[in-house]
Order: C-alpha cells, then structure tokens, then sequence
C-alpha cells in the first residue's frame, strides 16, 4: 500500500517536472570572443633554449668551411709568410685588396647599426589596457564593460538574439553594436565554440527564466574599439592570465575558460 | 474499355438501336511506349578503315610528345651537390677536437630531456583539443535543444572563411615607417623550356 503510495507520488512529481521545463523560456543571447593573435614568437624556454644552442653547435660541427673562411686563411697564412720575409711584398696589390677580415668588420658594423623592432612596446610599460599594442608574444581578448540587471560586469560583448537572425549574424550584428565599425574582426565559422546560461534573479522572471549564451570566436584583423566620432563603452584588452581578476563570476569565467586555448 | 462503355452509353441516349453496333465499329490499340528501330547505317569499311587510322595516329603523336618531354627534366639545383664542394672536401672540413665522453653525455642527456619536452606539449595539445571540441558539442547540443532551425543554421559550412590569410608570428614585430633599403636586384633563375 505504502509503496503504491510512493510510485503514485513519483509519478506526479515527474510530471510536474516535465510541464514546468516545457514551459521555461529562456533567452538566447550570442557573445563573441574577440582575440588578438599573437603578433611575435614566444621567448623560448630555458629547456627550449639549451636545445637550440645544441642543434647549432652541431650544425656547425657537421659543416663545411665557406668561400669567406678558405679566403680568410689563405690570406693569415700569406700575412704569416710576409712577416717572416719569405715573400715579397707587393705594394699596390695589398693597398687596394680587401681581406676577408676587412669585409667581416664592414658586416658586423652595418649589422650593430640595424636596430631590430623592440618585443616590447610603450603600452606595455604604461600599461595601458585598451590597446592592441602590447603584450605581443600572447593573445589578447577583447572585455567590455556591459550592464547585467542593475550592475555593470567586464564581459565579452554579448547581445540577445533578434527574431529572423540565425546566432551568427546576432554575433556580427551585436559585436557592430557594441564595437562599432572601425573594429575588423574575422569570424571563424558558423558554429559556436562555447555556451554559458544563467538565471535571471526571481523577480525579474516573468517572461523568460534565464539567459543562454552562444559564444563565437573572432580574430582581430585591423581596428579598435570605438569610431572616432562616437567613443565606444569602456574595454580591456588582457590576456588569459589577467582575465581572472576581471571576471567577476566564477561560473562565467568558468564557462569562458573551457574555450580559451 | 471505360471508353467503350462511355460510346455505348452516348448511342444508347442517342437511340439506342445504333448502339451495339458502334461498339463493334470501334478499335483501340494498345499503348507500346516505344518506338520501331531505327536502320542502321552502313558505313564504307574504307572509310571505317581510314577513321581508325587517324586516331591511331593522333595518339601516337602524343605519345611521342610525352616520351620527347620525358627526356628534358627540369634540374633541381638545390637538390645537387655543388662539384666544387666534392672536389675540395679535404680542404673544407672542419679540424675539431672529437668530443669527450662528458660531452656526449650531456647531449644524450639533453636530448632525453627535450624528448620529454615535447611530449608534455603534445599531450596538453591534445588535452587542449579535446576541451575545446567538447565545449563547441555542448554549446550545438545546446543549441539544438533551443530550436532546430537554428542548429541547421550553425552547422553550415561558411563559405566565406576560405580563402584566409594569416599572418603568423614573427621574432621581431614590423618596424613603423620603416624604408627598407634599395639593392641590387639580380634575377638569376634559369629558364627551363
């Protein structure tokens, strides 16, 4: 009796169950991971370093001699035999002949000359965060500051989702929005690379209980944040180490982390 | 026959007497879906003959062509020992002190270690791959669960995305307003025919 009882009341709890998340309305929301591609090589490793030293240690050892090296020694060993007064000298030919020595000096010295683009840059020691000029061996993600309910939150731009639009054409539409159009991004596919959904707080339930959002991934191609005339919201760009102090919600930056490389 | 019937039917309002016999009168044939043949034609064996000899010809000709072509191979220049360098190999090889056993040690060692290396970051790649593959299944899943329309929409391939172009990273980023220098431009490849 008891356990007839029991199965009766499951039943109805299933049920119940079923209808309520038949009814839930959730809103669909799309948000787009703007990155910013390493520009220069990563420093290599102390490991990685050692190796390369041996590769070209045995590169070397494994090479032949060059046309400058033969003329090189051919030329000490000819100094060698002067100096001992066993040939003659002769004058005009040794005035106007460069030795090979003499044109390695001429190499090195242009070479000092040349100055290599610095790794790193002046927003790097200002530390200034809106621009794409710095940290270049890492990616770079785009943060917006965008208003959730009654509190603004850093955030990868997001937007909801319009009635006609597939998610990608609300990630473009919401990205131009929000970016404005100087920012040149490349999308990568139609499909998204990361979902996160939340609830709205219960009072504000009423028409929809939460938000899913569908996250894109983009690269940055040329451009910022902002047009010249109309200044954007406020922005960051910061790499993967930094994007924990700024996301404040830990499911959010949970859910974001998934699809960072 | 429902046609038969229908005739017979009108003559017996007509008159009814002329009836029978209409039906008689009428003939139908059946549906072939098919046409007779078509006469072959008969052609000259001579010329059949002179037809096939042309094309006989004709692929002799190429065959020629290709053998002809075999014959001049283009040269791979990099792929060719200088003579010089053989010729003066004594001369041009290094004298270097053979290396002591600590030193191979340290090598052998080192390589050991880069190996290790380079496993670890093959498997975090992978690691790195898979998280990122389940992240896009769960976001589609999700999706489809939302509406179906939509999920089609994101499955589609994006035509646009090809051809792209990337720049990858360098070991110096670009100097701004740089002007690179003018040299001599000596073009020096041959000209294979």
């Amino acid at each position: 009796m008891l356990r007839r009882f029991v199965q009766v009341g499951a039943r109805q709890a299933t049920r119940a169950q079923s209808t309520a998340a038949a009814q839930e309305k959730w809103d669909l929301y799309a948000g787009v991971l703007v990155e910013r591609l390493p520009v220069v090589s990563k420093s290599l490793s102390p490991v990685e370093q050692q190796f390369q030293d041996l590769l070209w240690r045995v590169e070397y050892e494994n090479s032949l001699k060059s046309d400058h090296e033969l003329k090189n020694e051919r030329e000490l060993a000819q100094a060698k035999l002067i100096k001992q007064g066993k040939v003659q000298v002769d004058l005009d030919d040794s005035m106007t002949k460069q030795t090979a020595q003499d044109l390695k000096d001429a190499y090195v010295e242009e070479l000092k000359k040349f100055q290599l683009g610095s790794r790193t840059t002046p927003d790097d020691a200002a530390k200034k965060t809106s621009s794409t000029d710095r940290c270049l061996e890492d990616t770079l993600y785009l943060l917006v500051q965008q208003k959730l309910g009654q509190e603004q939150h850093m955030i990868l731009p997001q937007g909801k989702r319009q009635d006609g639009e597939s998610m990608r054409q609300t990630a473009e539409r919401v990205l131009r929005e929000q970016c404005g159009d100087d920012l040149q991004v490349l999308f990568y596919g139609n499909a998204p690379v990361g979902f996160h959904k939340y609830k709205y707080p219960s009072n504000q339930r009423a028409e929809s209980v939460g938000a899913k959002v569908f996250f894109y991934r983009a690269s940055l191609r040329t451009g910022n944040v902002g047009d010249k005339k109309t200044p954007g919201p406020k922005y960051e760009w910061l790499p993967k180490d930094a994007l924990d102090g700024k996301l404040t919600n830990v499911a959010y930056a949970d859910s974001i982390k998934k699809f960072l490389l | 026959m429902s046609l038969i019937s229908a005739f017979a039917r009108l003559g017996l309002q007509r008159g009814g007497v002329a009836g029978p016999a209409v039906a008689r009168c009428l003939h139908t044939t059946p549906v072939l879906c098919a046409e007779p043949l078509k006469k072959k034609k008969k052609l000259d064996p001579q010329v059949v003959k002179q037809r096939e000899d042309r094309r006989k010809k004709k692929i002799e000709k190429q065959i020629r062509r290709l053998e002809k072509n075999a014959r001049q191979l283009k040269p791979v220049e990099e792929l060719e020992v200088p003579l010089e360098l053989i010729d003066e190999k004594d001369k041009r090889q290094r004298k270097l002190t053979p290396l002591g056993s600590a030193e191979l040690e340290e090598r052998a060692l080192l390589k050991k270690q880069w190996a290790r290396y380079k496993h670890d970051e093959r498997v975090s790649d992978f690691q790195i791959i898979d998280r990122l593959v389940m992240s896009q299944n769960k976001a589609l899943e999700e999706l489809r669960r939302e509406s179906e329309e939509l999920y089609q929409a994101a499955i589609e391939v994006d035509l646009q995305l090809l051809p792209v172009s990337l720049k990858g990273p360098v070991a110096s980023p670009p100097i701004k307003n740089y002007a690179s220098p003018d040299g001599d431009y000596i073009h020096q490849s041959m000209k294979w025919e």
